[in-house]
């Protein structure tokens, strides 16, 4: 098994195009923080950031006094204030223009991970096909089921790689910008019962990155199935990015139908659940996980069924 | 050379919606035999071929290799099979070298010492760490046999291995595969359509039409039918003289001029240097006597009792 995902590495890892996306990940990092701190992050750097946060909050307030604010927004901007209040008074710097405002930000890339790899996924099976080399490969002694888990394991390490030089990357270029000072810097945030917490930044990072990474593997999933479904890679990588994109407004137009929560696309995003405001009133984080579970095993067993019982005929 | 048997099909039959693609397959191919299967596109010698080693599923019937189902122990059975189907495709993108690892590595056993080893038994050594993407079609086919070999296998599998060799590679791989069976006792089934080739590289040869089995024969008797009529190419002048002459004999069938000074006819071996002399004795100068090759569709036509050719 562990010889089948060298293998699978190896096909990955000595194509040029791998290390040109790898390298365009790298760019985008680069190019998207650099612009980012050159429109607004240069001026937050330095000592402001008390006055700003004193700004906010009189925006705020201001807001607050609105006789027609609805009660969400009144307990979002409620929590704000009392945040920016805890800042202010342990003189805790905020992230703005820190190494952290920058590194944060660039957890929303994540969707370019999930387009690389739906290219080298797409590719994967479906390529063998059109290539031939299926066929000297099918006939050695492993079976068709564990080529494909080792395919997949090796998915699954190249998505790992781009998120690690996503990390890596925002580190050094968010770092170069605004400097490593505050690297340290506590997460400050409320909790459910309104208690204000300190938490550790790169946890909450990862965090975030392990949300995300669920979208990626579910898409990455349709992808593999795609490709061993129809053997095409072009169909394959065309409708993945496409649902990827597409998703959000067909659930947008679907929003009134209640059964449109038990979509993929409605509990693909899992950070909806920790910011509070769900696709449809009622769906928890067990929920989402639980639909997203069996479209993993469904995703998977039409792959497996697909790929281990049809002839191999062209 | 012992009696084992290598590889064995039993009542194999494949059927796809309602067409029977392969019809009730049955034969036994003993170790160190190469066994050909001969018959027109489309007869069927592809999709027992990727039956064989488990490509196509069976829809009845068992092959055996070696004693191990291929459907129910197929990675026992297929670790003693070494194949290539149809043009061995590689991953181009990868060198040669990058291609025996590959495969290496999914057979248990295979050390770096044996890829060596097979590179130079296929004299790939000087280019083996190019990209195969560079590689001619020659080379590619070698490399195609290298990864056949590769785990020692001791069943070879070529599906149609001279497409688009030219006649040194084709030569080339007829010795190479008649050195192996010797040497290392390796049993080879190999495909083709092509008759002359089949004479040249076989022991026995399964004539397969409309994917049921004509006949299992040795090779030679494919070749020259002692007991058959073949047809000779005479080049014979005055020609209007010789037809005259040759209609007269007995054992003679259908004398045609095919152009000035060339004559066609149909007769037993047997009977060739009786009519030599006949046409000495009338003063005919002979200039050639050619024995006409006939094309795989006379030959089956005649196997085959006048069927159609798929």
């Amino acid at each position: 098994m562990v010889n089948l995902v060298l293998n699978e590495n190896m096909k990955i890892y000595r194509r040029v195009r791998t290390w040109v996306l790898i390298g365009l990940m790298a760019a985008f990092v680069l190019f998207v923080n650099f612009i980012e701190w050159h429109s607004d992050g240069k001026e937050a750097q330095g000592d402001g950031w008390q006055s700003k946060l004193e700004q906010e909050n009189q925006q705020w307030s201001e807001i607050l006094k609105q006789p027609n604010l609805g009660e969400g927004d009144r307990i979002f901007y409620q929590q704000r204030i009392e945040v920016n209040n805890y800042h202010l008074k342990e003189n805790i710097r905020s992230t703005d223009g820190t190494i952290w405002d920058g590194v944060n930000g660039s957890a929303n890339l994540m969707i370019i991970i999930t387009i690389f790899t739906i290219i080298i996924v797409g590719d994967s099976v479906a390529g063998e096909f059109s290539s031939g080399t299926i066929k000297l490969l099918l006939i050695r002694p492993a079976s068709r089921s564990k080529i494909l888990v080792s395919k997949y394991l090796s998915f699954l390490l190249f998505g790992m790689l781009l998120l690690l030089t996503l990390f890596i990357m925002s580190v050094l270029v968010n770092g170069i910008l605004y400097g490593f000072g505050y690297m340290d810097l506590p997460l400050i945030s409320m909790t459910a019962d309104g208690q204000i917490v300190e938490r550790n930044m790169v946890l909450n990072l990862w965090k975030t990155y392990m949300l995300n990474g669920v979208s990626t593997v579910m898409y990455v999933t349709m992808a593999f199935m795609i490709s061993s479904a129809f053997r095409s890679s072009a169909m394959a990588i065309g409708f993945s990015i496409g649902a990827l994109f597409a998703g959000n407004i067909i659930m947008e137009a679907l929003q009134r139908f209640d059964w449109s929560k038990y979509l993929l696309f409605a509990n693909t995003n899992l950070t909806q659940h920790l910011s509070g405001h769900p696709y449809q009133e009622g769906m928890t984080l067990s929920f989402s996980i639980g639909v997203l579970v069996i479209y993993f095993i469904v995703f998977n067993l039409i792959s497996w069924l697909l790929f281990t019982r049809r002839d191999v005929a062209a | 050379m012992s009696n084992e048997t290598i590889i064995s099909l039993r009542n194999v039959t494949k059927r796809i919606g309602r067409t029977t693609i392969i019809d009730n397959l049955t034969f036994d191919v003993p170790k160190g035999e190469i066994f050909g299967f001969l018959g027109p596109n489309g007869a069927g010698k592809t999709t027992t071929i990727r039956m064989i080693v488990g490509l196509i599923s069976i829809t009845k019937g068992e092959v055996l290799i070696k004693g191990k189902n291929i459907k129910t122990e197929f990675e026992q059975a297929i670790r003693h099979v070494g194949a290539i189907v149809e043009s061995p495709e590689m991953y181009k993108y990868l060198s040669g070298y990058q291609n025996l690892v590959h495969y290496a590595r999914m057979v248990p056993g295979v050390s770096k010492e044996r890829i060596d080893e097979v590179v130079s038994l296929v004299k790939l050594e000087n280019r083996i760490h190019d990209k195969v993407k560079k590689y001619s079609l020659g080379m590619r086919q070698r490399l195609g046999v290298a990864q056949a070999l590769l785990h020692r296998p001791s069943l070879l599998i070529l599906d149609e291995p001279t497409n688009g060799l030219d006649p040194a590679g084709i030569r080339e791989l007829r010795d190479y595969l008649r050195h192996l069976t010797r040497t290392e006792g390796i049993t080879v089934v190999v495909s083709s359509h092509l008759l002359s080739e089949m004479e040249l590289m076989c022991d026995r040869v399964a004539i397969l039409q409309h994917g049921k089995l004509v006949d299992v024969m040795p090779v030679q008797h494919l070749n020259h039918g002692y007991d058959q009529e073949q047809t000779y190419l005479l080049q014979v002048e005055p020609s209007e003289q010789v037809i005259v002459a040759l209609k007269e004999f007995d054992g003679i069938n259908g004398v045609k001029r095919t152009q000035e000074g060339q004559v066609e006819i149909n007769t037993m071996r047997e009977q060739v240097p009786d009519i030599l002399v006949m046409l000495m004795e009338n003063k005919i100068r002979i200039y050639g006597v050619q024995m006409v090759s006939r094309s795989l569709e006379e030959r089956f036509l005649e196997i085959t009792g006048g069927g159609q050719i798929g």
